[in-house]
Parts: C-alpha cells; structure tokens; sequence
C-alpha cells in the first residue's frame, strides 16, 4: 500500500500544481509563440480525419508557401490544453473548437470575432454557407469562427441483416425504417436468439453514445434541456419525460436494444451483432475498414412529432490577443480549409457550403450525402456558456433512465434540480 | 563563527536541496490553494472575486459532494480492513519459509509496481461485461453475467477488489518484516504453555505486531481517502454517481469545470478529514507508546 499511496499523493500534487504554476509562473507569458510565417493549428483529429487534414494543409503549404505547426492533441485533454493556453498564453493561431464549447470561451472573451474578417473578405460569400450551421459558431451576436463541417447523427443499418429479414424495398434493396413504427417492426424482425439460450444475441439497434441519440429523441418531441432564452433548466419538461420513457421501452419493453451496461454497441454493430445503430457521420471511417461489413447509411427516421437529429461541428478560430499581421494568415488557413471541405468530407464529415453540397464529389459520397439531408434540422447542444457543466447532469439522468435505476421523470426532476443550480449561478 | 552556527550552516545546506523543493512543489502550491479556495476562480474568468468563505458553505449544502464523501467512506470500508486482511494472510502464509518464497515474495508485490492506469485497463477486461474472462467462467458455471463496472451496487465493490489485488503486496511487506522481528522464543514459550495456532496468532503474534498493523492501516486509510485513478479510468464516477469520490469531484470540478476556486474548497474540507482521521490514529500510537513506557 505504501508505494500507491506515495502515488496518489504525487498525483494529488500533480492536480494541485498546474493550478500553482499557471497562477504564478505562466501568467505573463506571451500570447503565442509566434515565428514569422509559421502558423500553428490545434486540433483534435487524432483518427484518420488527422491523416485528411495533413493532406490538406500540406497542399496549403504548397499552395501559400506559409508553413504550418499542426499540433494533433486526443479530443480527451484537447480542451484542457486549450483553456490553459487561452488563459495563461501559448495559445496557437488557429484552433479547432466544438460548437458545444464555443459559447464558454466567447463568453469569457478569449476569442476574436471574425465578423470584420468576413465582411473585408470579398472572395467570401457567406450566404454559400447554411445558415442554421453558422449560427452555431455565433454568441452574443458575433461570430466567433468559421464552421469547416457538420457531423449529423444518422441511422447506420446493416444491409445484409436487412435482406435477411425480408426488409427490403421495391427497388429490391435493403429499406431503412423512416418512422417510429417502420423502425420498431424492423428492429423486432431484427433481434433474434440464434444460439437458442432465451437471450438475444443479436439485437435490432442499440444505443451507441447515450447522450447525442437522447438529445435526437427530445428535440423530436420538442423538447430541450434549458428553456429558450437559455437561462434556466427545462429538463423535466413533458416531452422529455416521453422520449426518454421511449428509448427505455426500447430496452425493457419492445426488448430491441441491449441495456447499456458494458455493452460494446457500436464493435456490436461493426460485427454484425446489431443491425442498427445512430452515430456520427465521423464513425464512417471505422466502417470502411471492418471487412464484410455492407453497411448504408440514412437519416434518423421520425420517432416523434417532428424531424431533428443531433449534430456537432468543428469550428476555426482564432484567440482574442493575435497581432493583425498573425490574424491575416491565420484567416487565410481558415478561409482556405472552408474552400477546401470537400476533402475534408471525404474521412466522414459535412461540408456546410451549399455549392459543395451540390457537387457530383459529394453526391457520390453515399453516407455523407445520406446524412446531409438532416442538415436543415440538425440539433445542437444548447449554446450556453454552462453547457459543460451541465453535461454531467443529463448523463447522468440518462443513464439512470436507461439501465432503470430511476424512472424517466425521477432522473430528470433529479437533473432539473441540479442544472437549475448551476444555472442559478452567475 | 563558532562551531554551533557552522553545524547548522551545514545542516541547512544539506536539506537545502530538498526543502526547495519541498516549498516550491508542495508548501506553496497547497498554501495556494488555500488561497484560491476563498475566490471565485474561473480559470477563464478575468476577475477573480474574493468570495470569503463562500465555496465552502456551497459544499455544505452540495449533496453531491455529502455523495462523493459518503462513496470515499464506503471505499475505504470496503478496502482498509479486508485489504490489510489479505495483506496479513499473504505475509502469514510465507512466513511459514515456504519453498520459492522469493518468488512468491515478487509475485505478489508485482501489482504494487504497476500504475493505476495500468491496473484499470487490465481490470477493465476482467470485468468487461460481455468480453470479460469472470463472466466468461461465471457463464459457464451457469451463473448470471453481472455488470461488473456499470451497476450501481456492484461498481463500488469492485474497484474495491481491484484495489486491494494491487496494494496487497506493499503491506504484505510490511506485516512479512513485522512478523520476522517477533522473537522465536515467545513462540516456544506460548507452545509450552498448551496454546494452539489460534491462541498463538491471537495471543503472541497479533499484539507483537501492532505497530505494523497500526501503520499499515493508517497509510491505507490516508490512500483510500484519496482514492481517484480507479474511478477515473473505470468508471467516470458512474453509474449514477455511485462511484464519484472527492477526489475525483475535485478533479473534475477543478480540470473539466474550471472552476478551480471551489475544487480548491473541496481539497482543503479532503485535507482537514484527513489530517483529522490521523491525528486520531496518531493519538493511538502514542497512547501504545506510553503503555510500553509503563
């Protein structure tokens, strides 16, 4: 016990000594380290959307004779790297941000508006650019980056499952389910206990991130988790109860989707253990390279009132406190990854210009062309400034809902009541 | 310069190295934090207002925090006493000079080298629900296939056996080195006297060996009051908070909240129970030690 115990005071240091060092020490270090014609790129694309992004910006390179520092960081301690860097300085030109995040570093003003940017760049045409997406890069009425994609969830199904079960259209392919009632009857086609044990081992869907498909589900019903103007907790509003109530009928009683419970869904799907799945248009690569899969994609179909799914987007940005000689280069990588998004859409992303949208490029590309249609209604994460901090919360009460630890309308009073605390905060 | 001031002078000198240190990365960092715990510190934010002691009436009135506490309490129910259990029987049964007990010796200190994170990943197979080799076997016997790491009532308990696999082997060390020093000859003298091996254990071995026992359940309570990498790796607090412990609410309060001022609170409330519970516990040692004297 001793060593692990000297360990976990180390570690217990460890925690406490970042605090120290970038209280003290970093505080009056530079913005950015900037050598002259080098600009420095973070992202987190560490899959092989990194490999697609260094084939573009080499071709920058190339093209501008500019050199670009691309520093590839795993999303899981991205944003901590990120917040330092923009609080303490050492941030880089250009950055890669989630729309879910933006709302908290425009809030706390570590960003620049690109507004004047936009409005000086003739060759630039923002209404190319779908609107609903841009909006997500905007707070406060700024906009604080460009979006370079969107990444819908949509519905993965198993193609050779389907024809298997009969499921199949008059074009005598496999037939997605397009509503609550088409998706429950394929998923019951689906499910089946081929080693004869009464328990199914293959399963007609199953949740993959729990957190996104709910978000699909809510905004199908209407609902959302803060009331409109974002002030306060809307969780345990009526129409989420009954989406959430439906993705647990899901599991205890159509008995179509697996409990959650250390059940690997999407390597389930990969295998072809379960039919269907929801997931980001980003899993598209992990698709590609498991053999003997024949996989299609399409978009959620309707399970509620109205059409939605949930999508992300990765926006570039810039920090607030960039020299004006830095801002134009750094806008020149940025406007020339947007003209560019059609490669970038070939690893499993969006492009959200229309004009790319309509190119026979991306038309040919059968997945992503499948899930851009959900774009005129894609839902995001709401953009408060608390949206991190309320993630935890509706996790949590997912869950719980879902492995029927709480009723649906329990966990999310239980969420209610801790989002409506932190939201109560300054 | 008399010859007095010169010892000191080169006593200073000689810890000087360390103590640098030891102020640098330690004494200054926690009396940092001490300070950081009475703002509100954001670490985005451009003001940091002074807030008193607001952050800590916050975590009076925080139930997940009570839930961090009450789930640290448990783990180190579940671990001090029946890990120093295991601990005591492992180090028993080689001192009965067991052939290869040199390599029994290594084999069961082996964990103890391995880091956290190292130990999780390999435990989180273990217990992988459908993959794992336990309800692998668990299966075959045609027992059900529990969810180890993602049910509630079972998440707890199990990093609490994870953890004790990996510590066992220090205290093992500890209690093997605590039982060579106990003299043969009370032994031989109890053997005398009619008493059988429980009466030995109880009567000879145990009271013989309780500084041991004291110290070794003093560091594994301090350790599992600081219980974190396992529920960071294994389970994220989950499910349902039910493996959330404070330190891991600090963390997280702290590096993915940035909210450093009241995960600052949160460590220095960690910081006050622990030096509490040692203070108790050293209170005991002492007391033992003034029996002795008498």
């Amino acid at each position: 016990m001793m060593l692990p115990t000297l360990r976990r005071t180390a570690l217990a240091i460890g925690v406490c000594l970042p605090v120290l060092l970038s209280g003290g020490c970093l505080r009056q270090a530079p913005d950015t380290v900037a050598e002259p014609g080098v600009l420095r790129f973070w992202n987190g694309f560490t899959g092989p959307d990194g490999a697609t992004m260094e084939r573009i910006v080499k071709r920058f390179e190339k093209d501008t004779g500019l050199r670009v520092k691309m520093q590839i960081i795993p999303w899981a301690t991205y944003y901590d790297k990120l917040t330092l860097s923009l609080a303490y300085g050492g941030a880089p030109d250009v950055f890669i941000c989630h729309a879910n995040r933006l709302a908290e570093f425009a809030r706390y003003d570590v960003m620049r508006p690109v507004d004047d940017l936009v409005s000086a760049d003739e060759g630039l045409d923002l209404r190319d650019m779908l609107p609903n997406i841009l909006a997500a890069a905007r707070y406060d009425g700024k906009q604080f980056g460009i979006p370079l994609d969107c990444h819908p969830q949509g519905l993965y199904y198993n193609e050779k499952l389907f024809r298997e079960a009969g499921l199949i259209g008059p074009d005598g392919r496999a037939r997605p389910p397009a509503t609550l009632a088409e998706f429950l009857d394929a998923a019951r086609r689906l499910t089946k206990d081929t080693d004869g044990d009464g328990r199914p081992d293959r399963w007609g869907f199953a949740f993959t991130w729990l957190r996104t498909n709910w978000i699909t589900f809510i905004s199908q019903f209407g609902g959302s988790i803060l009331n409109e103007d974002l002030t306060r907790s809307a969780i345990n509003q009526p129409a989420n109860v009954e989406a959430t109530r439906l993705m647990a009928d899901m599991i205890t009683r159509y008995r179509i989707a697996p409990k959650p419970e250390g059940f690997d869904s999407w390597m389930g799907f990969r295998q072809g253990r379960v039919a269907m799945a929801i997931e980001g248009i980003y899993m598209l690569s992990s698709l590609e390279e498991q053999q003997g899969l024949a996989y299609a994609g399409a978009p959620v179909p309707k399970f509620g009132r109205r059409m939605a799914a949930w999508g992300g987007s990765h926006v570039m940005c810039m920090p607030r406190k960039l020299p004006d000689d830095r801002v134009r280069l750094a806008w020149r990588l940025i406007r020339y990854l947007s003209d560019n998004s059609l490669d970038w859409a070939e690893g499993g992303q969006i492009p959200i210009r229309r004009s790319l949208l309509k190119d026979p490029r991306f038309r040919a590309m059968r997945v992503q062309s499948a899930f851009a249609r959900e774009l005129p209604y894609v839902v995001f994460e709401p953009a408060s400034h608390k949206s991190t901090e309320i993630m935890p919360f509706y996790d949590a009460a997912i869950e719980a809902s879902l492995l029927g630890i709480q009723s649906p309308q329990q966990a999310l009073d239980e969420a209610h009541r801790r989002i409506g605390q932190v939201m109560a905060r300054p | 310069m008399t010859q007095r001031t010169e010892e000191r002078l080169t006593a200073y000198a000689f810890i000087a190295p360390y103590l640098a240190l030891f102020i640098a990365f330690l004494a200054a960092p926690v009396a940092y934090g001490l300070y950081i715990s009475l703002h509100d510190w954001h670490v985005l934010g451009q003001s940091r207002p002074f807030v008193g002691l607001a952050n800590y009436a916050a975590l009076l009135q925080d139930d997940l925090f009570h839930r961090a506490l009450m789930n640290t309490a448990y783990f180190a129910l579940l671990t001090v006493i029946p890990g120093n259990a295991v601990s005591l029987l492992l180090a028993l049964a080689l001192n009965a000079r067991v052939r290869g007990e040199t390599l029994f010796k290594t084999l069961y200190y082996l964990p103890v080298v391995l880091s956290v994170a190292v130990t999780a990943i390999i435990w989180r197979w273990l217990y992988s629900t459908e993959f794992g080799i336990i309800n692998h076997y668990l299966s075959l016997l045609g027992g059900p296939r529990p969810a180890w790491l993602n049910s509630p009532a079972l998440a707890m308990p199990s990093l609490a056996v994870m953890s004790i696999w990996w510590g066992a082997g220090g205290n093992m060390l500890i209690y093997l080195a605590g039982l060579r020093g106990i003299p043969d000859e009370y032994y031989e003298a109890a053997r005398m006297d009619g008493a059988g091996a429980l009466a030995r254990f109880r009567h000879v071995t145990l009271p013989l060996l309780r500084p041991a026992l004291l110290f070794c359940l003093v560091m594994s309570l301090i350790g599992s009051s600081q219980v974190f990498g396992q529920s960071y790796i294994l389970t994220g607090g989950g499910p349902h908070y039910s493996t959330l412990t404070v330190v891991l609410y600090m963390y997280q309060t702290g590096f993915s909240l940035y909210r450093m001022g009241y995960a600052c609170a949160v460590a220095y409330v960690l910081f006050a129970l622990v030096l509490g519970l040692t203070v108790i516990q050293y209170r005991l040692v002492a007391g033992r030690r003034e029996d002795m004297a008498a």
